[in-house]
């Protein structure tokens, strides 16, 4: 008789939900970025000059490779026109035959008004070369390629090819040793 | 008669409650993959394409310095944090304040990514190279993107 009427909580609509979450996801799409940055890794030298003009007068003339990059674009190699694509070539010639490796210096100007593009291009270049030189060395020595190589092996193979670029920069020379592109942020000193 | 009247069939409304569960798994996704992006970029950049490159590892550790033509514009500028830098010194005094309020781990492996477009003249590019061996911030990369290696 006084048998009590069932009660149910009404069930929340979550119907709107799904639209909520999908503004909060759009948000999230529209104001973030995935892109990943990826770039040229290079290392600056310090600023000391007179001590860097010493170093520099140590080198020997046969050991300089001179690239010099002229508001038009074209690429002057040791004062003669050389293709870019030829230019990744010329570096392993020039730093594989090299008897005193540790020795040899790329040195790089460019003109104020030449294209930044060229410039990365011959930077991209000169780091390929380096690149195809250690990991020609690395199969010699280690019989396997560079990316497969322990950090230790990479190491060595980096003293083994340093890399030795001086930019001129401003009129005023500086030997820059850069960073190795090999492998990750231990630089590849010489 | 009524013996053929048809049954009156209904589509069954389809189950959304797992609707919301799912695109907030999207949600959480996108939240962990992505970053906020920081500045909006005011210059026009097209980066160049190299087959070197390495990638940057530690967001929290870069400083970005951008160098381009701004869209209707015929002079390069340099942005630096959604303003635009009117000289050399002011990149200096930038990258020196963005490194003091990084945190000391950080600090040690600053890389400043120059974001520069193709057809800059490489005047203004070895001024802020020079600006920024100035400041001491020696570890640079010059942002592009991937080309294949045999396309060279």
């Amino acid at each position: 008789m006084f048998k009590r009427k069932k009660r149910q909580v009404p069930s929340l609509n979550t119907t709107s939900t799904a639209d909520i979450s999908f503004m909060l996801l759009i948000l999230f799409l529209v104001t973030s970025s995935m892109d990943v940055d990826k770039g040229l890794s290079r290392q600056l030298p310090p600023i000391t000059p007179e001590e860097q003009r010493e170093e520099l007068t140590d080198v020997e003339e046969r050991n300089v490779l001179q690239l010099h990059i002229m508001g038009d674009g074209t690429l002057m190699c040791n004062q003669t026109p050389l293709p870019l694509r030829q230019l990744q070539q010329r570096v392993v010639t020039f730093v594989g035959s090299e008897a005193e490796r540790p020795k040899h210096v790329i040195q790089l100007e460019a003109d104020r008004d030449a294209s930044y593009e060229v410039y990365f291009e011959v930077q991209d270049a000169i780091v390929a070369a380096y690149h195809q030189l250690r990991d020609q060395q690395a199969r010699r020595q280690y019989g396997k390629r560079l990316q497969h190589c322990s950090p230790e092996q990479q190491q060595a193979l980096r003293d083994y090819y340093p890399q030795r670029i001086a930019e001129v920069n401003n009129s005023t020379m500086a030997t820059a040793r850069q960073s190795s592109a090999a492998s990750s942020e231990k630089g590849g000193r010489p | 008669m009524s013996r053929f009247r048809r049954h009156q069939r209904k589509v069954p409304g389809l189950n959304t409650a797992a609707l919301p569960d799912l695109i907030f798994t999207v949600l959480f996704f996108f939240m962990i993959v992505t970053h906020m992006r920081k500045v909006t970029p005011m210059v026009q950049h097209v980066v160049p394409a190299g087959t070197e490159l390495q990638q940057l590892k530690k967001k929290s550790s870069i400083v970005y310095i951008y160098i381009g033509k701004p869209k209707g514009d015929t002079q390069t500028r340099i942005q630096l944090d959604n303003r635009y830098a009117e000289d050399m010194e002011e990149v200096e005094r930038y990258v020196a304040a963005e490194r003091s309020s990084m945190s000391a781990e950080d600090r040690q492996q600053m890389t400043v990514a120059l974001k520069v477009d193709k057809d800059t003249p490489m005047g203004i590019v070895s001024d802020v190279k020079q600006a920024l061996r100035k400041v001491g911030a020696y570890r640079i990369s010059y942002a592009a993107v991937e080309r294949r290696r045999d396309k060279m």
